[in-house]
């Protein structure tokens, strides 16, 4: 946080149209800063005696902007108090455009930006091929314990090899690929804060990479203190560690469901046949569950058809999950499993009381897999989309 | 929850007109911002949203006094009623002081009506509010169309219907020609302004 905020918090607590209002309600002059880890660039809105009078947000300005940044549900604000210089360049007074954007929001008109949201209404404009970059929170330096600059191009890691380490990303850029007959897929890009590893290194001595990193532009890497991260992997409950292992192993499945369906070989039988939902996408669900016999399958339903996302076994764990949101079920996707499925229910406040223990890097470890599968999961919907199933 | 504004000397509190689609909600609030000028502050919001259109002005209530030496604003709105608009309904009604729920007297409507009104419970409940403590006032609206042979509800079928159990005041209105309107918002405005007296002396 810059030392000049006076206001700051989240947007999942405060939205944009509560700040405007208050903003407004204080004759507040100065810039409004968000940030999402879902969009690339924080967005901008330059406050003059409490009126919004200037925005910016990527590449739109003015008004357009002020209305796409209704649609980030998720991520942080911090208000500072300046003389704005901007030009006046919006003119609609302020409980309109608050009502106007919240009315695009909900019509669809305008992009939500969060975990998960299931694209209503699709918006047309967006280029389905375009890998998202995923953004990490701020970086904790207690545990990095060294840095590393790679170049435009380089190898970070390979798929295949061998290798424990894991970096948090400084500065830049890192594109996430794995490797297909075809030639390397891209999965997913990597920005700030984001990670460079897998959960499961913590497991195995001498883990196999399953994904390779390349450096896009000029990238700064922390080294961090794995041995330090491992040791707190091995104090926590093995409920918890099953937990995030079967988190890691959702993660995986995504990158091979985009695989399957890029190269037209997903086969979604294994994935509904003879299953009944057991949990129903937008349904409130308060309860975590662990499976102990049987399997079941994660489904997100959109206008375009039923897309398959992951199959769970024993070990693996669905439901509701407070401190986490990678956007699945029970808000976003369902679970559809056969009659032989036993699961057993899970101590949600005992879990949430051992992550608000972790420390922060491995907190945002762990928030970082989450928006990876929240992000992994719009890939694979775009590709479904766009591929269909080819069978 | 009225906010207080240390800067202006003002609190600033909330009514919202809720009612099903093309009840006259709208039509009302037109009417308030055409008749009483003078104490209307700025200009109107209009916002189109589907079937309905979503209003939002502020106003000044005349005669009704100050609290605790602060002036009073009122912020008058329309909700969209279909459930997509959950982000607008979330915005106007969290924190509303007071309700006008205005009824269709139309007998196909008589259902509407009621759905409507079971949906305001709801959403006050997922506020933390309860319909039966919120100031709120119902008009039984388009009195006027009984001249045009057009089947209207009588006044105390629409009582039975909506507010039985609820017992808030209630008027007969036409928001087309005016009438009722302004004596539904004076009501709302003196129940609400009641009420949040009643909230301060509490915290005194």
């Amino acid at each position: 946080m810059r030392d000049n905020a006076v206001l700051a918090g989240s947007l999942k607590f405060l939205a944009l149209g509560d700040i405007m209002q208050l903003l407004g309600a204080n004759s507040s002059s100065g810039v409004l800063r968000l940030i999402s880890r879902y969009a690339p660039e924080p967005g901008f809105i330059y406050f003059e005696n409490g009126n919004p009078v200037n925005a910016s947000c990527g590449t739109a300005i003015g008004l357009e902007a002020v209305y796409a940044l209704f649609g980030w549900t998720d991520g942080e604000f911090e208000f500072t108090k300046e003389n704005i210089v901007s030009q006046r360049v919006i003119t609609k007074s302020r409980m309109g455009i608050i009502l106007e954007g919240l009315k695009m929001v909900d019509d669809g008109q305008v992009k939500r930006v969060g975990p998960g949201a299931p694209s209503r209404k699709s918006a047309t404009a967006t280029d389905s091929d375009a890998i998202p970059i995923v953004k990490g929170p701020l970086v904790d330096y207690m545990y990095v314990a060294d840095e590393e600059d790679f170049f435009d191009g380089e190898y970070i890691v390979e798929e295949g090899k061998h290798g424990s380490w894991i970096w948090v990303i400084l500065e830049g850029v890192v594109e996430i690929v794995r490797e297909t007959p075809e030639g390397p897929l891209p999965i997913v890009r990597l920005g700030d804060g984001s990670f460079i590893g897998s959960l499961s290194s913590f497991l195995i001595q001498g883990h196999i990479r399953t994904a390779t990193a390349i450096a896009v532009g000029n990238v700064q890497l922390g080294v961090l203190d794995s041995q330090r991260l491992a040791q707190e992997f091995a104090s926590l409950t093995p409920e918890f560690r099953g937990f995030l292992v079967s988190l890691d192993k959702r993660l995986k499945q995504l990158n091979e469901r985009a695989i399957e369906l890029r190269q037209k070989q997903l086969d979604t039988s294994d994935f509904l046949d003879n299953k009944k939902p057991v949990m129903k996408q937008g349904n409130v669900e308060e309860e975590l569950y662990v499976i102990r016999e049987g399997s079941a399958s994660v489904v997100r339903q959109e206008d375009f058809g039923r897309i398959p996302l992951a199959q769970l076994y024993a070990g693996d764990f669905f439901g509701h999950t407070p401190f986490l949101d990678f956007g699945h079920e029970p808000e976003s996707a369902s679970v559809m499993a056969t009659k032989e499925l036993k699961v057993r229910k899970v101590d949600v406040a005992q879990f949430q009381k051992e992550y608000n223990q972790l420390s922060t890097t491995f907190k945002n470890f762990i928030d970082n897999v989450a928006t990876c599968v929240s992000v992994s999961t719009k890939v694979v919907c775009n590709y479904y989309k766009k591929f269909g199933l080819g069978k | 929850m009225a906010i207080f504004n240390l800067k202006k000397r003002e609190i600033e509190c909330k009514v919202v007109y809720y009612g099903p689609g093309r009840c006259g909600k709208t039509t009302n609030l037109e009417y308030i911002f055409s008749s009483y000028k003078k104490q209307v502050k700025g200009e109107m919001v209009s916002i189109n949203t589907e079937g309905d259109r979503t209003l939002f002005f502020d106003f000044l209530p005349i005669g009704l006094g100050q609290i605790k030496g602060c002036d009073v604003r009122v912020q008058l709105y329309t909700v969209p009623g279909q459930v997509k608009y959950s982000s607008t309904r979330k915005l106007v009604l969290r924190g509303v002081d007071g309700i006008v729920f205005v009824a269709d007297s139309l007998e196909v409507r008589r259902e509407k009506n009621m759905l409507s009104l079971k949906d305001l419970q709801a959403n006050l409940k997922e506020y933390g509010k309860s319909i039966f403590k919120v100031p709120l006032v119902m008009q039984y609206n388009k009195r006027d169309l009984a001249e045009q042979g057009i089947p209207l509800m009588s006044i105390e079928q629409m009582e039975k219907d909506l507010n039985r159990q609820l017992k808030v005041p209630s008027f007969q209105g036409s928001a087309v020609s005016g009438e009722g309107v302004g004596a539904t918002l004076k009501e709302c405005l003196k129940l609400t302004l009641q009420s949040l007296q009643r909230e301060f002396k509490w915290a005194q």
